[in-house]
C-alpha cells in the first residue's frame, strides 16, 4: 500500500473563462489530518472535486490510495462533506442516510445498524425521541448538519474530505467535529479539510497546503513550515492601551518589518538584522507595561499573509476566525 | 448497477409515498367515472324523470283522448312512480279545474297538468303547465304521447281494429350509428375515437406532469447541493438515468392503476347507472392486442425519456422555480402544439398533418399512439416514427447529460444559451 493517500502530479484544470488549477502537485500522507488552505476562489473546491472525480483534470494525474481517481472502487472509500450543505428536505432522516450509504455500495441491512449507532452517538436518537423517523425539514439546522456528517462517515471511509466544515457550526457542534476528526485520525483514517480559518488549521492539521490563484504557494508538515519561516518573530503583550510612543517604536522600519496588531497583543516580524533585545529595550523605555515578550515561531496566519499577500486578502481572505 | 438501482428506488418510493400521488391515483378514476356517469344521469333527467307521469290530465272533450294519453304514459312509467290521473271536465268548468290543478302543483302534489280540448282533437295544440315544463325530455315524451293517442284515435275512427292499432303504432326504434372513415367501417366510431383521444390525452398529461416532476427534482438537488454529495459517489449520468427511470416508473404505475380502475368502472357502468335509474345500451370496450399495448408502452417510454431528459437539463441550468418557469417555455410550446393537433387528427387520422406529426420526434410519442389506437398505420410510417423518436431520444439524453453534469455544480446567474453550448463541449 502506498504511504500517501493522495498523490497529485501536475494537475491542470481550465474552465472557459479562467484557469482554476495550474500545475498543482501535492502529497497527502496516510493517516494525517491535512489542511487545504487558501482564499476564496483559490481553487480549493476545484481541487477537491478533482480528487472526488466529479470533474477530471485537463492534464496531470491524481492517484488515491494507490489507484487512479477515476477507478470506480475508489469512490466507496471516500466520504465527502460539501461546503454548502443540504439534504432532501421532505425525506425521512433514516431513509436519507440509507440512500447515501447505498450510493457508497453498502447494503441496507448493514447501513441500518450503523445508522442507529451514529444517531445515538450524535444525540439524534434518545429514549424520548428518535429523530431518525422525522423528516429532514423538521430538524434544526444544527441537527441537519449532524445528519449530513453522519452521511459522510456512515460507510467508514478511508479518506474523509470536508469542505469548509467549520463554517456555520455552533461552538458545540464545532467541538464535536474536532473530536470526531481526532478520533478518525486515531483510527488511521486520512482527513482533508479545506478552510480559510488559519487558527483552526494550525490547531488540527498535521500538514497543510496553501494555494492561491490556482497555484500551490507552499506545503508540508506544519512544524517544518513554521521552522523554515524563521525565528524572527516576537510575541509582545501589553497591559493597557498602547501609547503613541509604543506605536512609534513598532513602526520603525529599521527594527520591525511587519506587525499584526491585535490591540494589546502584537505579533511582530523583526526587520533583517534587527535585534529583538533592542525592541524590548525601546518598548520598556516608553514606559509601557510589558506582560509578555517571547521569541516565537510565526503563526500559520502570518506565513499565509506573507506568502499570499495582499491579493489573497482582496480575494476574500478573512484571517482569524 | 446497484447504485443506479438505489437511485431509481429512492426516486420511485419518495414520490409514490406522497399524498399528492395517492390522491391523484385514487381520485383520477373517480373523476373519470363521474365524467361517465354524470352526463348519463343528466341525459336521463332531460329524457324524462320519474316526475313525468305524476300529472293530471284535464280532458275537456268527450272523446276519451285523456284516457288514451294516460295509457300511453303508463306504458313508459318508471316502476314506483305515480301514474297520471284523468279528470274529465266540461269546457265551461275548465278554468275552475285549471286553478285547482295549479294549486296542487304549487303544493307539490303533482308535477303538472295537461289540458286537452277540441283544438287538441283537431291536432292543433295541447297545453301543459307544471314544474317540469323546462325539461326538454319530458316535453318531448309528452308531445309523443299526445300524438300517438291522436293517431290511435284517428285510426280507430277509420275502422281499424283496436288491437291492430297497438301493433301498428308501437315502434320503439333506436338509431345505432357506425362510423365510416377513409379506411372504411371502423367498428363503433365513437368508442374508438374516445379511446384514441383518451390515450393521447393520457400520454400528454403524464409527460407534462412527470416531466415537470423531473425538473423539480433536479432543481431540488441543485439548490440543496445534494447533487454534489451524490456526484461524489456516482457519475452524473447515473443520477440522471436513475431519476428519469424512477420518475417514469411512477408515471407508468399511475397510468396502469388508472387504466385498470377505469376498465373496471366501465364494466360496472351499467349496474351503477341502473341504480340511478338509467338503462343503457351495452357498451363494448375496444379490444387491445398485446402488440398494440407493447407499442403504446414503447412510445410512452421513449417520449417520456425524450421530454424528461430535456426537463432535467432545464432544471440543472436554472437556480429557482421562477427561472425554471421561463426556461421551460420552448418545451411547453412543443407539447402544447402537439396537443392542439389531437382533435383535428382524431377526426382525420390519415391526413398529411397526421402523417407529419407522427414522424416529428417531438409530437410522434403522442400522435402515433393516437393513430395506432384509431386503426392500422402503414408499417413504414410506424417504423419511421419509432426510429425518429429513438434517435431523438439518444440525442436528447446525450445533450441533457452534459448540461446536467456541468449545470448542477454551477451556481449563480442563469447561463445564456451560448454558455450552455460550451458546457456541452466540456470534457468533464
Amino acid at each position: 500500500m502506498a504511504d500517501n493517500t493522495i498523490e497529485i502530479d501536475n494537475a491542470v484544470k481550465r474552465f472557459a473563462e479562467h484557469v482554476a488549477v495550474r500545475d498543482l502537485s501535492l502529497r497527502v500522507p496516510r493517516g494525517s489530518v491535512y489542511g487545504l488552505l487558501g482564499p476564496n476562489g483559490a481553487g480549493k473546491t476545484t481541487t477537491i472535486r478533482m480528487i472526488l472525480n466529479i470533474i477530471a483534470p485537463d492534464s496531470g494525474s491524481i492517484r488515491i490510495l494507490g489507484r487512479p481517481a477515476n477507478d470506480p472502487k475508489i469512490t466507496d472509500q471516500i466520504g465527502y462533506l460539501p461546503e454548502e450543505r443540504g439534504l432532501y428536505r421532505k425525506m425521512q432522516v433514516r431513509r436519507v442516510l440509507r440512500f447515501l450509504a447505498e450510493l457508497k455500495g453498502m447494503n441496507a441491512t448493514d447501513a441500518d445498524s450503523r445508522i442507529d449507532e451514529w444517531l445515538v452517538k450524535f444525540d439524534l436518537k434518545t429514549p424520548e425521541k428518535d429523530w431518525g423517523l422525522s423528516k429532514i425539514d423538521e430538524l434544526s439546522r444544527g441537527m441537519q448538519q449532524k445528519v449530513q456528517f453522519i452521511g459522510t462517515l456512515l460507510h467508514d471511509p478511508e479518506l474523509v474530505i470536508l469542505d469548509e466544515p467549520f463554517s456555520g457550526l455552533d461552538p458545540i457542534n464545532a467541538q464535536a467535529l474536532k473530536d470526531t476528526i481526532v478520533e478518525l485520525k486515531q483510527r488511521g483514517k486520512t482527513i482533508i479539510f479545506s478552510t480559510h480559518l488559519m487558527d483552526n488549521a494550525e490547531r488540527i492539521c498535521d500538514s497543510v497546503c496553501i494555494i492561491a490563484r490556482g497555484e500551490k504557494v507552499l506545503d508540508g508538515a506544519i512544524g517544518e513550515i513554521k521552522r523554515s519561516h524563521g525565528t524572527r518573530n516576537v510575541a509582545l503583550g501589553l497591559d493597557g492601551d498602547p501609547t503613541p510612543d509604543v506605536s512609534a517604536v513598532l513602526s520603525d522600519s529599521t527594527l520591525v518589518d511587519r506587525v499584526d496588531d491585535s490591540n494589546r497583543y502584537f505579533e511582530i516580524e523583526m526587520a533583517k538584522g534587527a535585534d529583538p533585545q533592542d525592541l524590548l529595550r525601546r518598548v520598556v523605555a516608553t514606559g509601557a507595561m510589558v506582560n509578555r515578550f517571547e521569541i516565537v515561531l510565526p503563526s500559520l496566519h502570518q506565513i499565509f499573509l506573507e506568502k499570499v499577500g495582499a491579493t489573497g486578502i482582496e480575494m476574500g481572505m478573512t484571517g482569524h476566525g | 448497477m446497484a447504485k443506479l438501482w438505489a437511485i431509481i428506488k429512492r426516486e420511485y418510493l419518495e414520490r409514490v409515498r406522497t399524498k399528492w400521488f395517492i390522491f391523484a391515483t385514487v381520485f383520477g378514476p373517480i373523476f373519470f367515472g363521474a365524467m361517465i356517469i354524470i352526463p348519463a344521469v343528466i341525459t336521463k333527467n332531460s329524457k324524462g324523470s320519474t316526475e313525468f307521469t305524476n300529472a293530471r290530465i284535464l280532458d275537456a272533450t268527450t272523446s276519451g283522448i285523456g284516457q288514451r294519453i294516460a295509457d300511453i304514459m303508463n306504458r313508459e312509467r318508471q316502476p314506483g312512480s305515480i301514474p297520471p290521473q284523468v279528470i274529465v271536465v266540461k269546457p265551461s268548468e275548465l278554468s275552475q279545474a285549471e286553478s285547482t290543478a295549479t294549486q296542487q302543483v304549487m303544493a307539490k302534489q303533482v308535477s303538472g297538468y295537461l289540458v286537452t280540448d277540441q283544438r287538441t282533437l283537431a291536432g292543433e295544440v295541447a297545453r301543459y303547465a307544471g314544474r317540469n315544463a323546462t325539461s326538454l325530455g319530458d316535453m318531448e315524451r309528452l308531445r309523443g304521447a299526445v300524438k300517438e293517442a291522436l293517431l290511435t284515435q284517428r285510426l280507430q275512427s277509420a275502422g281499424i281494429d283496436s288491437s291492430r292499432v297497438r301493433d301498428l303504432t308501437f315502434i320503439p326504434l333506436q338509431l345505432s350509428s357506425e362510423r365510416i372513415t377513409d379506411k372504411g367501417r371502423g367498428g363503433s366510431g365513437t368508442v374508438s375515437i374516445i379511446f384514441a383521444g383518451g390515450i393521447a390525452f393520457l400520454l400528454y398529461m403524464s409527460i407534462v406532469l412527470y416531466g415537470q416532476n423531473v425538473l423539480r427534482g433536479v432543481l431540488e438537488e441543485k439548490t440543496t447541493r445534494v447533487a454534489e454529495v451524490v456526484f461524489s459517489s456516482v457519475p452524473a449520468e447515473t443520477l440522471l438515468a436513475g431519476k428519469v427511470l424512477g420518475v417514469g416508473a411512477v408515471g407508468l404505475t399511475q397510468q396502469i392503476l388508472w387504466v385498470i380502475t377505469t376498465v373496471i368502472m366501465f364494466k360496472l357502468r351499467q349496474p351503477i347507472l341502473a341504480k340511478f335509474g338509467v338503462s343503457t345500451m351495452p357498451f363494448d370496450l375496444p379490444e387491445i392486442s398485446i402488440g398494440l399495448a407493447l407499442l403504446l408502452l414503447l412510445f410512452f417510454i421513449l417520449g417520456f425519456i425524450f421530454y424528461s431528459s430535456l426537463y432535467a437539463a432545464v432544471g440543472a441550468s436554472v437556480n429557482s422555480e421562477q427561472e425554471a418557469q421561463q426556461a421551460v417555455q420552448p418545451m411547453l410550446i412543443l407539447l402544447v402544439a402537439t396537443a392542439i393537433f389531437i382533435t383535428p387528427i382524431l377526426e382525420n387520422p390519415t391526413s398529411r398533418v397526421a402523417q407529419v406529426m407522427s414522424l416529428l420526434p417531438f409530437s410522434a410519442p403522442i400522435i402515433m399512439p393516437l393513430r395506432l389506437a384509431l386503426g392500422s398505420v402503414p408499417w413504414y410510417e410506424l417504423a419511421g416514427s419509432l426510429i425518429g423518436v429513438f434517435i431523438a431520444c439518444l440525442a436528447a439524453t446525450w445533450f441533457a447529460a452534459r448540461i446536467y453534469r456541468v449545470g448542477l455544480l454551477m451556481y449563480g446567474k442563469r447561463p445564456t444559451l451560448g454558455e450552455m453550448m460550451k458546457w456541452v463541449s466540456y470534457s468533464r
